[in-house]
């Protein structure tokens, strides 16, 4: 697996997409290293699919410059693409073709297929291959392209928001390819709006907002820069526990308080020991609330 | 209701540009034949002339039709612009039809109305009233383009209205054509074959002597036979009417008993793969437009053997000065020899070539609008491989129709002993390609200019330029402004030489405007719907 600055499977420097007078992209520096799964995550509008466009070269950087191992994405894209592959998030593909005409001719186009593997995929996704396309539903088309990617064993995949359309059981089926790819050294950058699927596959997230990294690090970097949550269940009615510093609290039922605690816990411990405590838990943040703490507008930035 | 109104409503903003191209062109048309024709034939001793000579024509009357009465200005213009205004008329019925009734389906839209509060019937009689609006602006647009040319205002109305009845019939055959495909190019091409039809009716109809009846056969024929301005017979308006009206209902009815998304002809879902023509993108273009390419070859096939059958049919009456000016005009050559007539209907035939190399950059640009082409340049495949493999299919289906066109005209000529030799014929369909490369490489560079409005440019460029080539001269524009368009440098073979100079200088450009197609499109972003 190639190493080093120049070779990375995706860097950005100072990328940069208007159209018009609107800023999908805004002087993005990405770098995603060989051989991790990276999340990229966002609200809607901020610019993923855009990212995507770019780092494939479909769309022209209005400044800036992406590159997949090194190699312009908008001025070398076929020499970009030989090492890639893409799974788009709305499957694209011909009607009239079936999806084993579909596959032949993407791989035909691709140039590099692992055909056994594919038929291995193909099981492993439950897809009825002698299907046409256009009989097929939104999901089944996704796992054409999903196959298909995933068969052509490129050294990155970009994967836009790829499961969005499969059912339960096909996305474990999903998670086992990325799991597989990643052990065989494959870098994959996966754009999706499924936390737990995120959380479950992905060695470092990026939060995209308005076109720029608002957060990035690995789960527990992202954890420990957010809120940890304590709720507390008192003898009696909830006590004052007059002002705390980094503490912000809210009424949780009953008798009880939950406490949002971005510093150490040890003021809110001193001051709870005063009180008759029955019952206290304390949990990290999920990723859904650290991420919903970046998307909602007025929330308060925590690190980044 | 109001829902039934907000759909209509949308129906027609969808297909304003569409709608007042076709209604502008109409007016010009029929503004310049009025102006034209009185410019032309000022006295009645030349009109008398002009009418003895071409109402006994019969190569004319294929290409304009049956008329009626040449003395007058109205009956010229009722001659002149009803023939090729019907046709023009049923392009844009059924293009309208299909647009509304098809397009909106299988884009999924249609799904979304009827989970509203619309009934099936509602939405299809919203859709029919959209393109009834349509209908109504054609009539107007080319009822003032009549009446500015200083016809009475009453048979300007009429006129405009035995024009406008081909629309309506031929929205009619979009309308049922939609509920039979599943997809809007199948629909296109199945009302597009009956129209073809149609012309082709009309045509033996108004040609061979005896079989004037069979005019009554096609909805073509009835414009001709409602005789504006020569002999009006309003009651023939009953039969479109009737026949518009059947054919709506029989499509409200399909519309009412099938599942929507669906068409009455599906194909079948399942199949053994067949990994022929995928080994490259314009090897797919090529299958996936199979289909279409067979029905090119067949219209433009049939139409070159009737042409060729009948050149041995025009006789030499005495052609006065009067008509040797207006041939020469409308292209130059005598018709009344085999070769004259041949090299004549091959200007017809570059026409149509240079519409189907534009829609052939319109396929191309249906794969960027469906986001396919986002689909394939993910992979290891060049913008330019790409393109350039789009234009070469282009070249080489436009350059097979023109060669099989010269086969079969000769075939035809040849059938009727006719002294036409098959390399002269040849030479005809190669003649043609130069107009029809350059007019592939405009729309290929309005493509990669300005995508969303490329296919609409490219059309029009064509249109305009035929249109252009059939009226400018009656005009009297001067020298230069007729020589813009290409038609204008075409040599009429077998009549009369190739014109070599001409034609490199069209392939001169066409080469440079490809050129610059493909730079810039590797410059630009890929444009959705």
């Amino acid at each position: 697996m190639p190493n080093g600055a120049g070779t990375d499977p995706i860097r950005t420097n100072q990328l940069t997409k208007r159209y018009g007078a609107t800023v999908a992209v805004d002087r993005l520096d990405l770098v995603v290293r060989a051989g991790e799964v990276y999340g990229f995550l966002g609200p809607n509008g901020a610019g993923k699919t855009t990212t995507i466009r770019l780092l494939l070269g479909l769309h022209r950087p209005t400044s800036g410059s992406a590159a997949i191992f090194g190699i312009d994405a908008w001025r070398e894209p076929v020499a970009a693409h030989r090492r890639a592959a893409y799974v788009a998030g709305e499957p694209f593909l011909w009607p009239a073709l079936t999806s084993a005409e579909t596959f032949a001719y993407l791989a035909r186009l691709h140039g590099s297929v692992d055909s056994a593997y594919r038929a291995e995929l193909v099981e492993r996704f439950q897809l009825d291959t002698s299907r046409k396309v256009r009989a097929l539903s939104k999901g089944n088309r996704q796992k054409i392209q999903v196959i298909a990617a995933f068969a052509t064993r490129a050294d990155l995949l970009l994967l836009d928001e790829p499961t969005s359309g499969l059912d339960p059981l096909m996305e474990i089926a999903f998670r086992q390819t990325v799991l597989e790819a990643k052990e065989r050294g494959q870098t994959v950058f996966l754009s999706s709006h499924i936390l737990s699927e995120v959380e479950a596959l992905c060695d470092r997230v990026g939060i995209l907002r308005r076109g720029r990294l608002v957060d990035e690090g690995t789960l527990s970097d992202l954890r420990h820069l957010a809120a940890q949550t304590i709720e507390v269940t008192f003898a009696g009615p909830a006590p004052d526990l007059g002002p705390l510093p980094d503490v912000r609290v809210a009424p949780a039922g009953a008798n009880a308080l939950r406490f949002e605690v971005t510093g150490s816990p040890q003021p809110l411990l001193a001051a709870l020991a005063a009180h008759p405590v029955v019952d206290l838990t304390s949990r990290e943040p999920s990723l859904e609330e650290i991420f919903l703490h970046h998307y909602d507008e007025s929330g308060k930035r925590v690190g980044g | 209701m109001s829902a039934a109104r907000a759909v209509t409503r949308r129906a027609v903003a969808d297909s304003r540009i569409r709608n007042v191209s076709f209604a502008g062109f109409l007016g010009l048309i029929a503004f310049a034949n009025v102006v034209g024709y009185r410019h032309t034939y000022p006295t009645l001793k030349e009109r008398l002339a002009f009418a003895a000579s071409f109402g006994t024509n019969k190569a004319v009357e294929l290409f304009y039709g049956h008329p009626h009465d040449l003395l007058t200005v109205g009956g010229y213009t009722a001659w002149r612009v009803g023939g090729i205004g019907a046709i023009i008329a049923a392009v844009w019925g059924l293009l309208a039809a299909v647009r509304a009734l098809r397009t909106e389906e299988e884009s999924g839209r249609q799904e979304l109305v009827l989970a509203g509060v619309l009934e099936r019937r509602a939405a299809y009689l919203a859709a029919v009233a959209a393109i009834g609006a349509g209908g109504a602006l054609l009539w107007l647009a080319l009822t003032l383009g009549l009446a500015a040319g200083r016809l009475p205002v009453g048979g300007s109305a009429y006129l405009a209205l035995a024009t406008i009845a081909s629309g309506a019939v031929f929205a009619g055959v979009g309308a049922v054509a939609s509920q039979l495909a599943a997809t809007r190019r199948v629909a296109v091409e199945l009302s597009a074959a009956v129209l073809v039809l149609a012309f082709l009716l009309r045509t033996v109809a108004d040609i061979s002597s005896g079989l004037g009846g069979l005019r009554w056969a096609t909805p073509l024929g009835w414009s001709e036979e409602l005789r504006p301005f020569a002999d009006p017979r309003p009651a023939v308006l009953v039969l479109p009417a009737v026949t518009a009206a059947l054919l709506f209902v029989a499509g409200e009815a399909i519309a009412r008993g099938r599942d929507v998304g669906t068409g009455l002809i599906q194909g079948r879902d399942s199949s053994e793969p067949r990994l022929r023509l995928l080994s490259s993108p314009a090897a797919l273009a090529l299958r996936s437009q199979r289909g279409s390419l067979a029905g090119w070859l067949a219209g433009t096939g049939v139409f070159a053997l009737v042409v060729g059958l009948l050149s041995t049919s025009f006789t030499s009456a005495n052609i006065p000065e009067s008509l040797r000016r207006e041939l020469h005009k409308l292209g130059g050559a005598s018709i009344t020899t085999p070769a004259g007539a041949l090299g004549f209907y091959f200007v017809l035939f570059v026409f149509a070539f240079s519409l189907f190399a534009c829609s052939q950059i319109a396929a191309a640009r249906r794969e960027e609008a469906d986001q396919e082409l986002e689909t394939l340049l993910a992979l290891p495949v060049s913008r330019t491989r790409w393109l350039v493999g789009r234009i070469l299919l282009a070249a080489g289906c436009t350059t097979f129709l023109a060669f099989s066109t010269g086969l079969l005209a000769w075939a035809g000529a040849a059938g009727k002993g006719a002294h036409v030799s098959l390399p002269r014929m040849l030479e005809a369909g190669a003649n043609s390609l130069p107009v029809a490369f350059l007019f592939l490489a405009l729309a290929a560079f309005a493509f990669a200019l300005v995508p969303r409005a490329s296919v609409g440019i490219a059309y029009g460029l064509v249109s305009v330029a035929f249109v252009w080539e059939l009226f400018g001269a009656l005009l009297g524009a001067p020298r230069w402004l007729l020589d813009l368009t290409p038609y204008q440098h075409v040599g009429l073979v077998p009549a009369q030489p190739f014109r070599a100079a001409a034609a490199g200088i069209m392939l001169g450009i066409a080469a440079g405007a490809a050129a610059s197609a493909v730079a810039l499109f590797r410059r630009r972003d890929l444009a959705g719907a």
